[in-house]
């Protein structure tokens, strides 16, 4: 297609028109600002916000979710006097639970540390299971607010788990 | 599924004999794989909720993972395959327009199975960790790859031609599919209250039941069925959607084109302010 037949043939109109072409001598669209489309523009602000929003996080948080017990005033950004999210497994009998508050052990490589939690821990709580524990560590005890119980990468079924409770083999066999 | 109506005669231009015939993006090969597909995911449901046992620890929430796992490793295959199909038009002689909308598809799908993972994993980790979200790196990362490539289809109806779609979004699509590593191997990159990968892992020790590990295998392939049919759908429609805007495009043209004709009659038998100032007030 050509538009070698237009515009029209009296000038004075055509100034008070838009001749422009639509299309490219091929067929194809042109740009044109007419036809912007403000959604696209809308979702990407958005996704740019999103964006470094996602990777504030990531960097506040994301890396390095948790310190281990054993690395409590060990490992960079692991003291005792602030904040800190701590990951250990569950001790075996460890867990009492009087006036709402959820008392427990927690331990990682040797060392072990008491934990309270005001409330019911959710998940899959339970003895023998690692747990993330967000909180302040008070008078030699974590005073947690959060309780997230880790999941490893072993799946098994409860079937399984009959045999093993009916050998009775505690923390070793389930952890 | 999209259907074109038929040209009207009196806009008929070259470019319109270029139109499918069909007037449905459905073939026999479209309705086999669907078949199969539905299938497929009655199996998944069957092996899914019935057949396969609970877990020790999770229980029933176990069952999540037959959904969450195939989901988000097809919006991985997904992600390739715009990258792919971006590099083939980019790199390609022909710069066909083919390549560009299999990427738009693909992504468009990717998407879509990305969204269901985190929902459904969403649900898993209230069940399990006891939190529906936490900023740790697994999921961190998971939701950034989620608003890029939802950035990339806004990159796609940024307007302009088709050539200059597929160009810009190639870019993108290219760029973007650095963040499937990081995403996958984000695990074992920082330390996260999401677990290791069972099966995708390079010890090669797959350490599940094995009804629990045939279910989510089924689950791959029901899903994998699914976004082969939607893609071919998907791909299908936009290249309608493709010929129609251009079609639209020539329609258009013609109707300025009589609007000018008429302006021109008009502006010889009545004064200059009767004129049409047909988009000049833009």
């Amino acid at each position: 297609m050509s538009d070698t037949d237009f515009p029209p043939s009296d000038d004075s109109i055509a100034n008070d028109l838009d001749l422009a072409p639509r299309t490219n001598i091929d067929g194809t669209a042109m740009s044109s600002r007419q036809k912007r489309n403000w959604l696209p523009i809308l979702v990407l602000a958005m996704v740019v916000v999103a964006g470094g929003v996602i990777v504030t996080q990531f960097l506040t948080s994301a890396v390095d979710y948790y310190c281990n017990v054993d690395e409590i005033n060990v490992r960079d950004g692991c003291d005792d006097n602030r904040r800190i999210r701590l990951q250990g497994t569950v001790d075996e009998g460890s867990v009492v639970r009087s006036d709402g508050v959820t008392a427990f052990t927690i331990s990682f490589n040797g060392a072990s540390l008491p934990v309270r939690y005001s409330g019911e821990p959710g998940g899959i709580f339970k003895e023998c299971i690692p747990v993330v524990v967000h909180g302040v560590i008070e008078e030699g005890a974590l005073q947690g607010d959060r309780v997230e119980v880790k999941h490893s990468d072993e799946y098994v079924s409860v079937n399984d788990e009959r045999v093993v409770d009916a050998q009775d083999l505690g923390c070793d066999a389930a952890a | 599924m999209t259907t074109i109506e038929p040209a009207k005669a009196e806009h008929d231009t070259a470019r319109q004999s270029a139109l499918p015939s069909q007037r449905s993006t459905a073939t026999r090969g479209t309705r086999i794989i669907g078949i199969v597909a539905v299938v497929a995911l009655g199996w998944l449901v069957a092996f899914g909720l019935g057949f396969s046992p609970a877990d020790r620890d999770q229980d029933e929430s176990v069952r999540i993972l037959y959904v969450h796992v195939p989901t988000i490793w097809l919006a991985y295959l997904a992600f390739v395959v715009t990258a792919v199909s971006s590099a083939m038009y980019l790199f390609s002689k022909k710069k066909s327009l083919g390549w560009d909308r299999a990427a738009g598809a693909s992504a468009e799908i990717g998407v879509t199975f990305v969204a269901v993972t985190l929902a459904v994993g969403a649900m898993w980790g209230r069940l399990t960790w006891g939190v529906f979200w936490q900023w740790d790196a697994r999921l961190t990362t998971t939701a950034l790859l989620f608003v890029t490539y939802i950035g990339y289809l806004a990159v796609r109806r940024l307007g302009g031609s088709h050539e200059q779609r597929a160009k810009r979004s190639a870019v993108l699509g290219m760029i973007a599919v650095v963040e499937i590593p990081l995403v996958h191997f984000s695990v074992k990159m920082w330390r996260s209250l999401h677990q290791e990968a069972t099966v995708a892992n390079l010890d090669g020790d797959t350490k599940m039941d094995g009804l629990m590990l045939f279910s989510l295998f089924v689950g791959v392939i029901a899903f994998t069925l699914l976004y082969v049919w939607l893609m071919l759908h998907r791909t299908r429609s936009m290249a309608m959607e493709d010929l129609l805007e251009e079609r639209g495009l020539d329609e258009a043209l013609a109707v300025r084109r009589a609007e000018a004709a008429e302006t021109a009659t008009a502006a010889t038998s009545a004064p200059p302010t009767a004129t049409m100032k047909t988009g000049s007030d833009s």
